[in-house]
């Protein structure tokens, strides 16, 4: 016998609810915030609407500095459909309704030329962070996504800034154990991805990008979100 | 042309690039790989060979209805099997030339992909053709779906029987495929699809009715 949908969220709800205090999630948050702390006043926090970046503005806004900067990168509908941008954006003003939400857009994230060639995406993207001009930026970097994001430490010195990772010892347990004891809002698709590559791998990036093909991304996202691989939605083309 | 039902016998489970798989664009490949021979190997990747569709087209032994090819997409056996995650490495298949290969970039990259599968036990099709080269073709078909070369999708034998009615388009009001919204007086859902082979080429691709929800044609 197979669990619904909602039978099946709702267990894994009270497994990272149980985790969060088995866990020590809570002093683990307090700990982030702590550290993060000394960082808001000359950084940005940047926010992609995933999973741990909401986890980070939550901690962030709500222990630390309601006021705070927030960047986020909006891909274009090509690549990230106009449905969770929205979840994004609304995600990120209902964590943080004091921040100051800076939002650039890829310019051609408009174009489905996105989805293959990848290369101006990176110079447009550290342009615009060149562009804001802050010391330090906040990421949701943690240890245990990949051995080359623990190789990057809590702070890593980049040329013109500095990253700062606070909530960089949490696992994924902890990051979804917080999500759900706190309500934080995170895309839906999340939760239809988890159920087929698990919890632990669940991650959101940009849809159909041949840039993921190494990581078998863009099939999984045709048997998926099939309804986006020709259309990234009704705001989508203009 | 008769109304026919089309069943796939599996051996091992079926990787999906899709949801659905289309049974007319299972006959156009076969009919495809035969109207073109070894060139059929050498197709260009982005761009749809005009000449070779035509005369694909011309073969095909589906009814049309406008330009909809009378033909279901696949309906899974048993429903209830869910999908699954296969995880692998795919490694070129050209020889490694001699000395050190780097094989964490460039053209001899590793790569690590991801498979959805069904581990379903018959695929079921709708269709109105001829029975005797819609069964023929059939029988040329050795493997369904995605990762076939890993041992996905094998198909232990074809079924391809007469049915009364004619269910490649809709069934009791429920479309069996994608159809333009052009073509339908009334629709539940709607999606850009393609709605002819081949598939994968964006110039097949309109706002299409959702294969299972209801419509009502034009």
């Amino acid at each position: 016998m197979t669990a619904s949908g909602d039978e099946w969220l709702e267990r894994w709800r009270e497994y990272f609810l149980s985790w969060y205090e088995e866990g020590g999630v809570e002093a683990k948050a307090e700990e982030a915030a702590e550290f993060a702390q000394p960082y808001l006043e000359e950084g940005i926090a940047s926010v992609s609407g995933g999973k741990d970046s909401m986890a980070m503005l939550h901690i962030l806004a709500t222990r630390c500095k309601p006021d705070l900067r927030v960047f986020h990168w909006d891909h274009g509908p090509w690549l990230m459909p106009r449905e969770v941008e929205n979840e994004i954006l609304e995600g990120i003003r209902a964590v943080a309704p004091g921040a100051k939400l800076i939002v650039r857009r890829y310019r051609f994230g408009w174009s489905e030329r996105s989805r293959v060639d990848w290369r101006p995406w990176y110079r447009e993207f550290f342009a615009a962070l060149r562009s804001l001009g802050f010391k330090y930026h906040l990421l949701g970097v943690r240890a245990d996504e990949s051995c080359r994001r623990r190789a990057r430490g809590r702070i890593a010195q980049r040329k013109q800034w500095v990253e700062v990772h606070p909530i960089y010892h949490l696992t994924w347990r902890d990051v979804w154990a917080y999500i759900f004891r706190h309500c934080v809002p995170v895309p839906r698709v999340y939760f239809h991805y988890a159920r087929l590559v698990g919890w632990d791998k669940v991650r959101l990036v940009t849809f159909f990008d041949r840039e993921f093909e190494k990581y078998g991304s863009p099939q999984l996202d045709s048997v998926l979100s099939w309804r986006w691989r020709n259309n990234p939605g009704p705001a989508g083309i203009t | 042309m008769t109304p026919l039902e089309v069943v796939f016998h599996l051996k091992t489970p079926l990787a999906l690039g899709h949801p659905w798989l289309h049974l007319d664009s299972l006959l156009a490949h076969v009919l495809l790989r035969e109207e073109l021979g070894e060139r059929y190997y050498a197709l260009p990747t982005k761009v749809a060979d005009r000449e070779a569709g035509r005369a694909v087209e011309a073969r095909l032994p589906l009814k049309r209805w406008r330009d909809v090819p009378v033909a279901s997409v696949s309906i899974f056996e048993p429903p209830s099997a869910q999908l699954q995650l296969f995880s692998f490495f795919k490694r070129g298949d050209f020889p490694f030339p001699r000395g050190r290969v780097d094989r964490a970039r460039g053209f001899f990259k590793d790569y690590y992909l991801r498979a959805a599968y069904a581990p379903v036990q018959r695929v079921r099709f709708y269709c109105t053709g001829e029975q005797e080269e819609v069964a023929r073709l059939c029988r040329m078909i050795s493997a369904l779906g995605k990762e076939r070369n890993i041992g996905f999708g094998f198909v232990k034998r074809v079924e391809v029987r007469e049915v009364e009615e004619e269910w490649g388009l809709v069934r009791e009001g429920v479309a069996m495929r994608p159809i333009p919204i052009d073509y339908l007086r009334q629709w539940e859902d709607v999606s850009w699809l393609a709605y002819k082979p081949p598939y994968w080429s964006k110039q097949n691709v309109k706002l299409c009715c959702v294969p299972f929800t209801r419509v009502e044609l034009a």
